[in-house]
């Protein structure tokens, strides 16, 4: 049972203390903000020139201008979207299965899943590059999804999941006749949408930063998403001669996670507060 | 649902095109991407920028060779994670930009080929190149690659604040001659005008000293690396290189806690008089010059490091393409050899950036002489010195003596001290490496 919000007003001293946390946590935004608007040629005159007029859309234009841009929006959004749908499928799935079917070393691999929690994604980008290379699966869609639907994370959460989801509801269903499938399907993963919908979002942003394994995996230009893509189109000192350009590339890639925040805050609120298994 | 059918009914005839029977090449670069600008342009005489020439560079090669099948993979810089995974997964492309100073990495594992035989194919000797260039693509005896330029360090000097200071003479600058010459040059240029002689940046920027360092150490013949495996920093030479560069710091005659970004807004707001940076930013700083206004206009010169010690000397790098091993038909190795023709017809157009061109021809013509400047840095590609070939991991290397030079010339550590914990950092790197 959660506690019912205070309506008791802040008192003035926290409420200034709040809002200078704020302004520290958004300045560095509305310093990116500026900077992207400013000439790269003012900019190297002068970086503190992002708080005086004038401004320009001139970066931005570079931005759309760019051959490939629009190519590498959307990969990112197939790769975040593919990923993020077969994490929830492959989640759903083992999390209900961990949590509520008996079968043989059941425990031995829940243990081995949690296990992956602790292993970092470089610790095995060699032989996966290798595995990925063997089976041609470089430069493609697939190649660039697969490595997200492996993590622990999904399963261990959804496991937790289900697992406080009481059995009697189980039990309610199989003796009015339902099969195991469809007590998965229409009577225990309706309740877990709460939790499906942090995963998502969390599965969904992660993709869309990723940075790494796409640089490795996508050699040509064409399977770039949008973080390497916009990577390669920097020209070199770029953070001398062509700040504004970088500025502007930064506000962009961050506008899709923008809408998916604010479209899903609740949720993301509810999960950094630990209480989306409850 | 019959637009679906129409699609699914394309997709397939798409399909069942006849194959490209051309020879094939794949050009990995770097230099960014501006196909928006330069997608279609094959004028390489009004390119502009790194990337505007050589984007416009390869849609000429295209245009002049529709026999040979042209990839482009435009990588993020550098663009060596990317090259390692395609060699780790056999399929790597077939020309690559590389830097000088990297290719022993990769030629001392057999992962790129040498280059002689393509070479010879296109035409070029290896005399063609300056001395600078030459060295810097030959590893063991051979030539693995065609260098593209020479980029080094040179003097930017504000020529207004150096008159200020009677620092000119017959509208030159006057460099010192001796590490005292320069402190006294320092202390003048201070005096008369209470800005800094120099501006460097000294934070997020381990390179930079690194540059300074090497240059001097090289000019006295100093052998900074005696194999493979080992540096030497701590010695007496570099002791006095690296106590002159403290010295400079603690009496406040250069900029300080200056990053890269910074010190260039210094130098274009004419907050000092000489910025030691490459010959990358000389496009920039001209057109600051000439631009009304500015506090650069028309006081703007460029001159290699001064000699303070030793002989005539710069330490250089440069860019070069490589070729990485994989099976060829001959004629995907003629496609090659006919790029790197094109390529080497072109390089006074990439002398335009800034950098020095790699072909000692192009140094003589008069197209480059009347290019700004160029007269007064060609001397880099003949007293340009790299490390020897088998000197691998330079980019790390610099890091870890960058860091040290970093806290023994801001005060963080006695000199010794810094330059002893570089040559064990750096020497158990090399200790751990396959």
């Amino acid at each position: 049972m959660s506690a019912a919000p205070s309506s008791r007003p802040l008192s003035p001293l926290v409420t200034g203390l709040l809002l200078v946390g704020a302004f520290i946590m958004l300045a560095p935004m509305l310093w990116t903000l500026l900077l992207s608007f400013k000439s790269n040629a003012a900019l190297m005159a002068d970086s503190g020139a992002a708080f005086a007029p004038p401004y320009t859309l001139e970066n931005y234009r570079a931005i759309f201008a760019g051959s490939l841009t629009t190519r590498w929006l959307l990969n990112s959004l197939i790769v975040s979207t593919g990923a993020t749908l077969g994490v929830l499928v492959l989640s759903s799935l083992a999390g209900y299965g961990f949590a509520r079917l008996e079968f043989p070393f059941r425990r031995t691999l829940f243990v081995i899943v949690l296990l992956g929690l602790a292993v970092p994604e470089q610790a095995v980008i060699l032989p996966r590059h290798q595995l990925f290379a063997m089976a041609g699966l470089h430069n493609s869609y697939p190649g660039l999804i697969l490595p997200s639907l492996t993590g622990s994370f999904g399963v261990f959460f959804m496991t937790q999941y289900f697992r406080a989801i009481p059995r009697d509801l189980d039990e309610a269903a199989l003796l009015d006749g339902a099969s195991r499938f469809t007590l998965f399907w229409k009577v225990l993963l309706p309740l877990t949408i709460p939790a499906q919908a942090t995963l998502g979002v969390f599965t969904f942003l992660a993709s869309w930063n990723d940075y790494w394994w796409p640089l490795i995996s996508a050699t040509t230009s064409d399977y770039f998403t949008l973080t390497v893509g916009l990577a390669s189109a920097q020209m070199n000192y770029a953070q001398t001669s062509g700040l504004g350009f970088l500025m502007a590339q930064a506000v962009f890639a961050s506008i899709p996670i923008l809408i998916v925040y604010i479209a899903f805050q609740k949720q993301i609120v509810r999960a950094m507060a630990g209480t989306a298994v409850r | 649902m019959k637009g679906v059918l129409l699609l699914v009914l394309a997709a397939l005839l798409a399909g069942c095109a006849p194959a490209d029977k051309r020879p094939e090449i794949v050009i990995q670069r770097f230099f960014g991407e501006c196909g928006a600008v330069y997608g279609e342009s094959i004028d390489v005489a009004s390119a502009e920028t790194e990337c505007g020439i050589l984007t416009t560079l390869i849609n000429r090669f295209k245009a002049e060779n529709p026999d040979i099948n042209v990839k482009v993979n435009v990588v993020a810089w550098p663009g060596y994670p990317q090259l390692a995974a395609q060699l780790a997964a056999g399929d790597p492309p077939d020309l690559v930009t590389m830097h000088q100073s990297v290719i022993s990495d990769y030629s001392g594992r057999g992962l790129i080929e040498p280059v002689d035989g393509l070479l010879e194919q296109a035409g070029i000797e290896p005399a063609d190149f300056t001395p600078a260039a030459r060295a810097g693509v030959v590893k063991n005896g051979r030539l693995y690659a065609m260098p593209w330029d020479t980029i080094g360090r040179l003097f930017h000097i504000n020529t207004d604040l150096m008159a200020q200071a009677g620092l000119m003479r017959g509208g030159k600058p006057v460099l010192p001659r001796s590490p005292q010459e320069l402190l006294a040059h320092a202390r003048q240029f201070k005096a008369a005008t209470g800005k800094p002689y120099l501006i460097q940046a000294q934070v997020s920027a381990p390179d930079f000293h690194v540059a300074l360092l090497y240059t001097y150490l090289l000019a006295q013949d100093v052998e900074i690396f005696p194999d493979a495996r080992r540096i030497r920093l701590d010695t007496p030479e570099a002791r006095e290189i690296v106590t002159l560069l403290r010295q400079l710091n603690e009496e406040r005659l250069t900029t300080r806690n200056q990053d890269f970004p910074a010190a260039t807004a210094s130098f274009i707001q004419g907050e000092g008089g000489i910025f030691p940076v490459g010959t990358w930013m000389l496009g920039a700083y001209e057109a600051e010059a000439a631009r009304e206004g500015s506090p650069l206009s028309g006081s703007y010169a460029v001159a290699p490091f001064p000699q303070l010690w030793g002989e005539p000397s710069a330490f250089v790098d440069g860019h070069a393409w490589v070729v990485p091993v994989a099976e060829r038909t001959p004629a995907e190795r003629a496609a090659i050899a006919r790029f790197l023709a094109f390529l080497a017809r072109y390089n006074y157009d990439w002398s335009r950036t800034g950098q020095l061109p790699a072909f000692a021809g192009v140094i003589g013509t008069e197209a480059f002489r009347q290019l700004p400047h160029r007269t007064d840095i060609a001397a880099l590609a003949r007293i340009g010195e790299q490390l020897p070939d088998y000197v691998e991991r330079q980019g790390a290397v610099q890091g870890l003596v960058g860091e040290e030079l970093e806290a023994a010339i801001s005060g963080a550590k006695p000199v010794g001290e810094a330059l002893a914990d570089a040559e064990r950092r750096v020497n158990r790197l090399y200790a751990q490496m396959l």
